[in-house]
């Protein structure tokens, strides 16, 4: 990393422009937060006092609970269902190469090019032309498609980084190819494994441009948090929402310790391989 | 030693290699199929339904091109495109605008801030979509925080009534949720873009704009362009944004695709539009690639 | 380039990264035409040395002069010098002749005579009509090679390289060595080297400037730091050296002597040490061995530890009788010559082939 000379201040304005970004994004889910503690019932300035009663209020409300409940059972579904057929879908695109493979990657990638409001519409139809009644069973399919391809993109990249060599001295030593996935691989990637299962349960938690057009009379947190958003006007809906990122916060700073995890990991198993810089 | 006996029964050398790279391949199979019927399936019939018939948030049967009709024939459609083009454009503008200093402080200049500022900019991305747009309603409405702000410093006397539910709300809403998308594409793309390569430049005699023009920009275009489509259509199919913050001027295609499925019940009307709004923004990827192969900067092949 | 502007001066360079002192007071003037090496270990500082030269380190004190001009505060991009790095750094977006004209189109130099000078400098580089290939199609050896016409292609006066075939294999290096050579020849440019290889060192350079923790330990031509190095570190480190303690002393017949593996050998002439401890440096190739025993010539007697065929000849380790000290001797190969492991041997040399060099004493 050299000192370039008078990129120095090039890089005090990139700098500045990163910490007023930040400010940028942060600010304004810290106003919301802020918010759903506030004393009184207004949601703008002044700000008179904490209080805890918006969050009581949200507790009590069991329409709330039963949404909660329904985006966890979702959740839980998708994320279970992703981990087991995510990881053995990885591990064959990443173990393979042949032009099919290609092929296949590009459908199992395409999903995420597209916007949610299509995959939503494209289910709608499809559901109701085969008589399937739109239900939270219907959204957790929905929610398989949009988050599988998130899933793979993270396990094959690590799946891809692993050095080949161990899996060959496992194969050489005399193990079959489903020991070399239990006994090797998987305990070289889970923290990969994991940090994408977290990552894939947050993304079905806060899901809502899909799940709109595929939910039937049930709710999810995200859909409780729309309908709140066009009647009420008071703090409670800033709790919700601040519950919301609290959970999908959690799970994604999880993923992101998974990940470094591995990384250095890595990193210090190979000091041979790594390369000056 | 012993000459080699040959037993007379060689394993055919096709079969060796269909097994090592297809077997692999059947792991992808459950997963495949899902995607299979769940995604590739309904796409499908969703197109296919541009060409049947409405019924009432329904459709039957004889192929008729009159859904394309109605779309192209609708003036609220014309608006609507050209308003999404509108703040697509300008959002993605402001999103690559900001990501890129953005991701080059990141690369080269961040040194131990790197992780914690990667975090931060990761996290905002997972901190709920409809929050965000939420959240920029209360700051930029009359009682908001910008307007008491402004009040109680006395620069205005009433609060400022262009800040919210109009197309600037909108895309301020839209580069909000879009940025840390953009900063990490590129931040990727700056990965292989060693210093040494800009060091080489420098030292060669090139200045900064010169670094810029000559190494960087040429060697950051794909990530670039592909991310300022992307975001491009994700803004132009955006439906929630519009309908919490948008107002009238801040409508976006997506709210009247979406409007002909849950409300107006024209369900080939709404595959129509989304169908035209696809093969636009497939047209526009295919001419950016095409610029790219021209320019030779598509396919970057990074010797380490 | 008049011929001065090929002349560089390094004048009271230190520098420090926080609380660490990389480089300490170096001053040193390299003659334009000349090729001179910065050789040392990793981290000693050279590496930091030619940064600074290049511009992309600013000292925390002194100047660097170029020519007659101080350019101690120019920017990268200004000066007459050029720098080919460790890897390649070939621009990815650009085939080879484009990243050959690098250099020329940001100067605005006219477009024939681009065409002509990448011609030129190509052919120089021997890599005459790779003009449309792309930096992936090339091998490592072929990269470099580019690397060093696209600053060549300039004409710079002064040249800095930062150990350019390191990442190269063994054949390719000593291949680029005498293309390095070659192309230093045919340009009379002025060449600063850095590199840790002093095989690498002795070959190419006019002069080597030894550094050992951020400060020079001996500048002078090969042949000088090879057969009269200035310090221990400098034996041990530019060719394989025996460098074993001993006490210099007079001789009854008024000769010096020194005492050293239980014995005494005659001092070597010139020593300049009069008495007391001292350094003796002695190479593997002045050792001469023979069977121990009658009629044997006189010398220290030692037992071989290990030998090792190196094809021209053996290399052997010797104990020396009742110390710890062992030493390391080349004998050319004869045949039917090699000495047993184990068997005991007479150890002599060349009185004028060894160096002697202060010692601290109690200070081993």
């Amino acid at each position: 990393m050299g000192e370039l000379m008078q990129g120095s201040l090039r890089s005090a304005t990139a700098g500045a422009v990163t910490v007023l970004a930040v400010l940028f994004l942060v600010l304004p889910l810290a106003v919301v937060v802020l918010f759903s503690f506030h004393e009184t019932a207004s949601l703008s300035f002044p700000f008179t006092g904490f209080s805890l009663r918006w969050y009581e209020s949200v507790f009590a409300s069991a329409e709330f609970r039963e949404a909660t409940k329904n985006s966890l059972i979702v959740a839980t579904a998708v994320s279970a269902t992703t981990l087991v057929l995510g990881s053995l879908a990885a591990y064959g695109l990443s173990r393979s190469d042949s032009r099919v493979r290609d092929a296949l990657a590009l459908i199992f990638f395409l999903p995420i090019t597209l916007p949610g409001l299509f995959l939503g519409l494209g289910l709608l139809v499809f559901f109701v032309g085969i008589d399937i009644k739109l239900s939270l069973a219907t959204v957790a399919i929905a929610h398989f498609v949009y988050v599988l391809p998130y899933f793979l993109l993270i396990a094959k990249a690590a799946l891809d980084r692993m050095d080949p060599a161990i899996e060959e001295a496992a194969a050489d030593l005399g193990a079959g190819p489903w020991t070399v996935f239990f006994r090797v691989t998987v305990p070289q990637v889970w923290p990969v494994l994991a940090g994408a299962t977290s990552l894939a349960f947050a993304l079905s938690f806060d899901e809502f441009v899909i799940t709109f057009f595929v939910i039937g009379p049930q709710s999810t947190l995200p859909l409780y948090i729309w309908s709140g958003l066009r009647r009420t006007i008071d703090p409670s809906i800033n709790t919700i929402s601040t519950l919301l990122m609290v959970v999908t916060l959690a799970l994604f700073a999880i993923a992101f310790a998974f990940t470094l995890r591995t990384e250095r990991r890595r990193d210090r198993a190979v000091p041979a391989l790594q390369v000056p810089a | 030693m012993a000459d080699i006996v040959h037993t007379g029964r060689a394993t055919p050398v096709a079969w060796q290699e269909a097994a090592t790279t297809v077997r692999p391949l059947l792991l992808t199979l459950p997963a495949a199929l899902g995607l299979l019927v769940f995604f590739v399936a309904p796409l499908a019939a969703f197109l296919v339904y541009s060409v049947l018939t409405a019924g009432l948030f329904s459709v039957t049967g004889p192929l008729t091109l009159s859904a394309y009709g109605r779309a192209l024939g609708t003036e609220l459609n014309g608006v609507l495109a050209a308003n999404s083009a509108l703040i697509g454009l300008l959002a993605a503008t402001a999103t690559t605008a900001f990501a890129l200093p953005i991701a080059y402080w990141l690369r080269y200049a961040a040194g131990r801030w790197q992780l914690p500022v990667l975090f931060l900019i990761t996290a905002s991305m997972f901190a709920s979509y409809l929050v965000r747009i939420y959240a920029w309603r209360t700051i930029l409405g009359a009682n908001g925080v910008i307007n008491r702000g402004l009040e109680s410093l006395g620069l205005v006397d009433e609060p400022l009534g262009f800040l919210l539910y109009n197309r600037f709300s909108v895309t301020i809403a839209l580069v909000h949720i879009f940025l840390p998308y953009v900063v990490l594409v590129l931040f990727a793309g700056f990965r292989p873009l060693s210093p040494a390569l800009l060091e080489s430049a420098q030292d060669l005699g090139a200045d900064a704009w010169q670094r810029w023009r000559r190494v960087i920009m040429p060697l950051i275009a794909a990530p670039a362009a592909t991310s300022f489509l992307f975001v491009l259509i994700l803004s132009a199919s955006d439906y929630v944004t519009p309908q919490l913050i948008g107002g009238t001027s801040g409508l976006l295609l997506g709210v009247q695709i979406q409007a002909n499925f849950k409300a107006v019940g024209d369900w080939p009307q709404g595959a129509a539009i989304s169908f035209l709004m696809l093969a636009a923004f497939v047209a526009c990827y295919g001419v950016t690639l095409l610029g790219l192969r021209l320019l030779r900067l598509d396919r970057i092949r990074w010797v380490s | 380039m008049s011929d001065d502007q090929g002349r560089l001066i390094i004048d009271a360079v230190s520098h420090r990264y926080g609380r660490v002192a990389a480089l300490r007071d170096i001053t040193l003037a390299v003659e334009p035409g000349e090729f001179v090496t910065l050789l040392g270990p990793s981290g000693c500082g050279k590496t930091t040395l030619l940064r600074i030269v290049a511009g992309f380190v600013q000292p925390s004190a002194g100047r660097i002069l170029l020519g007659a001009r101080d350019v101690t505060r120019v920017p990268p991009h200004r000066r007459p010098v050029n720098t080919v790095f460790q890897r390649p750094a070939l621009f990815p977006h650009l085939d080879v002749g484009e990243n050959v004209a690098f250099g020329l189109r940001v100067s605005g130099v006219p477009e024939s005579e681009i065409v002509r000078r990448v011609g030129d400098a190509l052919a120089l580089v021997r890599l005459d009509g790779y003009e449309r290939r792309r930096s992936h199609e090339l091998s490592g050896g072929q990269m470099q090679r580019v690397a060093l016409a696209r600053v060549l292609v300039g004409r710079p006066c002064v040249l800095l390289l930062d150990e350019p075939l390191s990442a190269l294999d063994l054949a390719i290096r000593l291949e680029m060595e005498v293309e390095l050579r070659r192309v230093h020849r045919e340009t009379g440019a002025t060449f600063v080297y850095v590199t840790h290889d002093q095989r690498e060192a002795l070959a190419l350079s006019d002069r080597i400037v030894v550094f050992n923790q951020g400060r020079v330990e001996q500048v002078g031509t090969p042949q000088e730091i090879y057969h009269a190095p200035a310090s221990p570190f400098a034996a041990r480190f530019v060719g394989d050296a025996n460098v074993i303690p001993v006490e210099v002393a007079r001789a009854s017949d008024g000769n010096t002597t020194i005492i050293v593996g239980g014995g005494r050998m005659p001092a070597p002439r010139g020593a300049g040490i009069a008495s007391g401890p001292a350094w003796l440096v002695l190479r593997p190739e002045a050792i001469r061995l023979s069977p121990a025993g009658a009629g044997a010539a006189p010398g220290l007697l030692g037992s071989i530890e290990d030998c090792a065929f190196r094809g021209a000849g053996h290399a052997y380790r010797i104990a020396l009788a009742g110390r710890q000290d062992v030493l390391k001797a080349e004998v050319a190969a004869a045949p039917g010559a090699q000495l047993p492991l184990g068997s005991t041997v007479t150890i002599h040399w060349d009185a004028a082939a060894g160096a002697l060099l202060q010692r601290e004493p109690e200070k081993q």
